[in-house]
């Protein structure tokens, strides 16, 4: 018990030779922990949040668990991410209008924010460059004001993640739970898994069903909307889980992290 | 709220091995994504609706599941109707709208193209189901270790799927003692209030069932969880014979669907 819940440090995880306690963990976090964070997407994905005209009939409160998964699990949450929603949209298929590519949004919301929230910001700023880039990859990307769709969340995103004081300032107010500006950090946070979700979504339905900026551009202020609730809804729910899970004693990614 | 579940029936398709299942699934959904042309999907809608009858699937549940996808359906036939660069006009209903880019026809291709992206989505809402419906998870989790995915990630989604029936009750729980407490917005109440009782249900709902994974951590550990053996299964598959007409079926439907794509067919 005692071994497989200690921390594991940044030397411990970079090993060579995976020791007995490597077995039971994927990138550092114990796969029982994703096991249950999977079990948990998959329960929220029965939950409807905001009924949304639009692209799926309605947003679940699965929406709420990728923007903070990654500050519990940290990039691991794109694994947890991926299995829950893989089993999320074979059992609740409505919140998924992307067929069995559904589960990739989630997932890149989970890597984004997991490898942001534990520091490792190239790699986040790489895959945050690929999902912009499948955007703008698609020829009807270039249609008038197309550009201001992934702009309102990658801008805040894109920030964070190359703006080294911006992104220590967030993550330390998260690790010290500090009691004024961690809502700050928490929202910066989801901000950024959220962005990379949205865009996923956004560029896997341009591609799939290939909408012009007619569709696109009149409705941004209400994604803007839309999205803006599930942020706000995220930071608050990732506020309350960040504090209990330390106020508890109970494993997460910041305890292998360095302070 | 809806969800799709294994229906047990002792069809041709529901003896199939899960991994052949999932191998037409993913075929079929490449080709809808390949054509973009009506006949060409009506030609796969037709056949995912023959193997959903073959299944003996009420159809009423396709109606189930298209209904939370309409909105994005008329979304999708309007914008392509309208505002499709096609060539052929059919008929003229306004003047240039140069602020929306329309030129004030409705044109073929405009509807051709439409009719097809939503049929592509009707076919791509309708197949994921299908294989559900004719497969236990169970056995679904063996095709995913089967196919080389990592065992630790299928361990994953199998602990996923057992643990959701003990989340839920817990969720239940824990919104009854919300309840107690005079959180009362579950169902009714403003957007405001109802988000607020979300935030009560799901900070309790994660921190309690991360208290259980310590629980699974020390079960997982005293089972040896990670150990280097070779591991067995309760379930194994085999492919049988059906599964190779199947697969080659597959191999037909994908080969064909590219060399028509490549011939520049099945495009509006």
């Amino acid at each position: 018990m005692q071994e497989s819940n200690a921390p594991v440090t940044p030397e411990a995880s970079k090993a060579p030779a995976r020791s007995w306690s490597t077995r039971g963990r994927i990138m550092g976090v114990p796969v029982s922990m994703i096991a249950i964070w999977a079990a948990l997407f998959v329960a929220a994905s029965a939950i409807p949040a905001l009924p949304v005209p639009g692209m799926s009939g309605m947003i679940t409160v699965n929406a709420l668990l990728t923007g903070i998964s990654g500050m519990i699990l940290g990039p691991a949450a794109a694994i947890a991410n991926a299995a829950g929603s893989i089993i999320a949209m074979i059992l609740f298929p409505f919140g998924f209008s992307l067929g069995p590519l559904g589960w990739l949004t989630a997932t890149a919301g989970g890597l984004v924010s997991g490898l942001l929230f534990t520091n490792r910001w190239k790699l986040a700023g790489l895959v945050e460059l690929v999902v912009l880039a499948a955007w703008f990859a698609n020829p009807r990307s270039w249609q008038p004001f197309m550009w201001t769709v992934p702009l309102p969340y990658s801008a805040i995103t894109v920030l964070v993640i190359f703006i080294k004081p911006l992104r220590e300032w967030a993550r330390n107010k998260i690790l010290t739970l500090d009691k004024v500006w961690m809502w700050v950090g928490v929202f910066l946070m989801v901000s950024a898994s959220h962005s990379a979700e949205y865009l996923t979504t956004n560029s896997m339905v341009n591609w799939m069903f290939h909408l012009s900026w007619q569709y696109w551009v009149p409705t941004l202020p209400y994604w803007i909307g839309v999205d803006t609730i599930i942020i706000v809804l995220a930071t608050a729910v990732g506020v309350g889980v960040m504090t209990g899970l330390r106020r508890a004693h109970l494993p997460q990614v910041a305890d292998s992290m360095e302070k | 709220m809806m969800g799709t579940t294994y229906i047990s029936q002792d069809t041709y398709l529901h003896r199939l091995d899960a991994r052949t299942k999932l191998i037409l699934m993913l075929a079929v959904f490449t080709l809808v994504l390949v054509f973009s042309h009506p006949l060409y999907i009506i030609a796969l809608l037709l056949l995912v609706m023959i193997a959903w009858g073959s299944a003996k699937i009420p159809f009423g549940a396709i109606k189930t599941i298209l209904q939370y996808f309409l909105v994005l359906g008329i979304i999708i036939f309007v914008i392509q109707v309208f505002f499709y660069p096609g060539t052929t006009n059919l008929f003229k209903i306004s003047g240039p709208v140069p602020l929306l880019g329309f030129d004030g026809y409705i044109t073929l291709e405009g509807v051709l193209f439409g009719i097809a992206m939503v049929l592509r989505l009707v076919v791509i809402m309708v197949v994921a189901p299908l294989l559900v419906m004719t497969t236990p998870l169970p056995e679904m989790m063996v095709a995913f270790v089967k196919f080389k995915i990592p065992y630790r990630f299928a361990f994953v989604m199998t602990t996923a799927m057992s643990m959701l029936p003990s989340i839920q009750n817990r969720a239940s729980l824990i919104q009854q003692a919300q309840l107690c407490r005079g959180v009362n917005d579950f169902e009714g109440g403003n957007l405001l209030a109802k988000l607020r009782a979300m935030s009560a249900m799901l900070v309790p709902l994660i921190l309690g069932t991360f208290r259980d994974s310590q629980v699974l951590d020390v079960a997982m550990s005293s089972r040896a969880f990670g150990a280097p053996a070779k591991r067995t299964f309760l379930l194994e598959s085999h492919f049988e014979t059906a599964d190779y007409w199947m697969l080659a079926f597959a191999a037909i439907l994908m080969v064909g669907g590219i060399v028509l794509r490549v011939m520049n067919l099945g495009v509006v």
